[in-house]
């Protein structure tokens, strides 16, 4: 019984949107006539056809993958430290963790972008230290636009990495070593597969997030770099275009959805 | 297989010193059972063999090899520990051969000693199972398959029983220990269940307070214990405080003049093992006789424990053997005891 408020909230808070989404996809556009109740694939079949909107998508495919790899492999480290600490000032880096998330997104873009820009924190140093004597152009690209995708998602992939490994027993770790693995040995054949849950629990988390990303690319891209997330948006709220926009975005959902079922398919097949 | 030796082996954390000057000797196919109470530093000792603690400062020698330096899977010791620690993810054949696997065994052989293994610990036919699907008692199996199928140099327990029950134990212990005679494995074991030490092991070291008190075996830390905390914590003894006023003579608390084996000294404890006590007739012979009264009688099945007051400051535990349908002393009761001169060990007293 308890579940029944969850499931009607899900209901109609998730589902409801999506499936007006999807009705709305399928409608006609008639500029100046907003939108022409219908029952059409003309917007899917625009977005498949123009190499425009492909490149979006496999630019966002690309960045989101980029940002979710880069994410685990900094992420795994610093969880690992973060779940065996005995030190008394664990709650204290857990903080020092969640803290950029207090700093909402545009906020947050804004600080990457005095510090990246030509004039910027960044090349300032590099300059001054004599390291570089160009500006290096970060601001404004690919680089720039994963690094703050990367900033804004790792403290999701340490939290739910974190809790996954405090779950393992130390003993079992310390088991492999006695037996005459070596940390390598001891990582891939023990840690890895067991913190599993937690790897894909954290990746799907930060793919989605990075996928679905908004203000980084719009603030750190800037007006050229497009993805899907601006894209989405620029056509309800710009082009008032909200038949194709349904069609991006579910087109956005579908691909995250399927690429996460992939690489979980994958990942699975691998660790039993 | 091999001897090992640990020599000044010292761990301080902060201000608090866990293991102080530990030297132990231990000789190859040797059990030897570390004793204490809780917190002084038997886990400390086990996990510095084993490189899982740095020790301060020490020597740890296994055969021939210095270890003290070599991290954990260079030193080829067998741990087994009280959680077991069996890797959820695999089976147990997968548990047992990861040793060997770790040490490039090809996997033809790992076959066949992972059988022999499983069936030293008899669980044939258990292979494809994983941990969950196994009863606490089967997964310490495991766990000791796991450990000898690498055949470690030494073989280190901690507390591997104490999570079983007690049928369980019994069973588990003998166990232990004839696969450890049969393959001659040199194994210190961590305990402070006192009966399993005393059953299973060759030698003991009992330890307090992170140092070494006595090691020796069964009988040894019994019949000579080597200060009042041995002879309190090995068995039982009953305790009288006073002072060695002259050679061979202890005076009580309670001004007792009690004959004994131990030349003059200050303050003094005497301890007495109750098995030492005769009452009654047979106190006759003794070289130490007093009146007592009983105060107390505990019914104990096999044996009767008997509180006793000699004078107001001393007082003594008897232990006699339950001789159904004959004269039990009861509370109240005047009854005379006695001891040999030898019985009494004397040691200095401590705060
Ligand atoms: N990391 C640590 N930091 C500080 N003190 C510690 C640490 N580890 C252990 N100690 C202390 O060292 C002492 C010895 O611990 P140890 O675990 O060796 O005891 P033990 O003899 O195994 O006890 P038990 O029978 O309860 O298992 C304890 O008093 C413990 O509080
Ligand atoms: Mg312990």
């Amino acid at each position: 019984m308890l579940v029944v408020p969850a499931t009607i909230f899900v209901a109609i808070g998730l589902i409801g949107p999506i499936a007006i989404l999807f009705r709305y996809s399928l409608n006609q556009f008639i500029p100046g006539q907003f939108m022409v109740d219908g029952l059409t694939i003309e917007n899917y079949v625009k977005f498949f056809t123009d190499a425009f909107y492909l490149n979006v998508l496999w630019r966002t495919v690309r960045v989101a993958v980029v940002c979710t790899i880069v994410c685990l492999i900094m992420g795994f480290p610093l969880a690992y430290v973060l779940a065996r600490t005995e030190s008394r000032f664990k709650n204290l880096l857990i903080m020092l963790v969640v803290l950029p998330l207090f700093v909402g997104n545009a906020v947050r873009a804004a600080g990457w972008m005095t510090a990246f820009g030509s004039k910027g924190a960044l090349n300032a140093s590099l300059m001054g230290l004599g390291v570089i004597d160009q500006p290096l152009e970060i601001m404004f690209t690919e680089t720039a636009v994963i690094i703050g995708i990367i900033a804004v998602n790792l403290p999701f992939m340490v939290l739910t990495l974190q809790s996954v490994i405090e779950g393992i027993n130390r003993n079992v770790e310390e088991a492999a070593f006695s037996l005459g693995a070596g940390p390598a040995a001891m990582f891939r054949r023990v840690l890895w597969p067991l913190a599993m849950p937690g790897i894909l629990a954290g990746t799907i988390l930060t793919f989605i997030l990075a996928m679905n990303a908004y203000a980084t690319p719009v603030l750190l891209g800037g007006p050229k770099f497009q993805t899907m997330g601006p894209l989405v948006y620029g056509q309800f709220a710009q082009q008032n275009n909200w038949p194709f926009g349904g069609a991006i975005s579910f087109i956005l959902m579908t691909a995250t959805l399927l690429l996460t079922i992939a690489a979980n398919l994958i990942v699975q097949r691998r660790y039993r | 297989m091999a001897r090992l030796s640990i020599e000044h082996l010292r761990k301080v954390y902060g201000e608090f010193t866990a293991v102080d000057d530990c030297s132990i000797d231990i000789a190859e196919g040797e059990f030897l059972v570390l004793l204490g109470p809780s917190g002084c530093g038997k886990t400390t000792t086990l996990r510095m063999v084993a490189g899982f603690i740095q020790p301060t400062a020490g020597k740890i020698t296994i055969g021939e090899r210095d270890v003290t330096n070599l991290p954990p899977w260079k030193r080829n010791c067998g741990l087994v520990f009280q959680s077991y620690a069996l890797f959820p993810h695999m089976t147990v054949a997968e548990n047992v051969a990861f040793g060997l696997e770790m040490r490039k065994v090809a996997p033809a052989d790992r076959a066949a000693r992972v059988a022999e293994a499983l069936r030293l610990v008899q669980l044939t036919g258990f292979d494809e199972r994983y941990p969950r699907q196994l009863s606490g008692g089967q997964q310490q199996r495991v766990a000791l398959a796991r450990a000898l199928a690498m055949e470690p140099d030494v073989l280190l327990l901690d507390e591997p029983l104490s999570n079983l029950d007690a049928k369980l134990r019994l069973e588990v212990r003998v166990q232990i220990r004839d696969l450890q005679r049969k393959l001659g494995l040199t194994t210190i074991m961590v305990t402070h269940d006192q009966e399993e030490a005393l059953t299973m092991a060759d030698r003991l070291v009992v330890m307090e307070k992170g140092k070494v008190r006595q090691i020796g075996t069964q009988r040894e830390l019994y019949e000579k214990p080597a200060d009042r905390f041995v002879a309190g914590f090995i068995g039982r003894s009953a305790f009288l405080d006073g002072a060695m006023a002259q050679a061979g003579h202890f005076r009580s608390g309670g001004g007792l003049d009690i004959r004994c084996n131990a030349p003059a000294s200050g303050p003094a404890t005497l301890a007495l093992r109750p098995e030492r006590l005769a009452i009654g007739a047979e106190a006759e012979s003794c070289a130490n006789r007093f009146p007592a009264r009983v105060e107390h009688v505990s019914y104990l099945g096999a044996l009767l424990d008997i509180d006793v007051r000699l004078t107001e400051q001393d007082r003594i535990l008897l232990q006699l053997p339950n001789r159904q349908g004959a004269a039990e002393p009861k509370p109240g009761d005047m009854i005379t005891i006695g001891w040999a001169e030898d019985a009494g060990l004397v040691y200095p007293r401590e705060p």
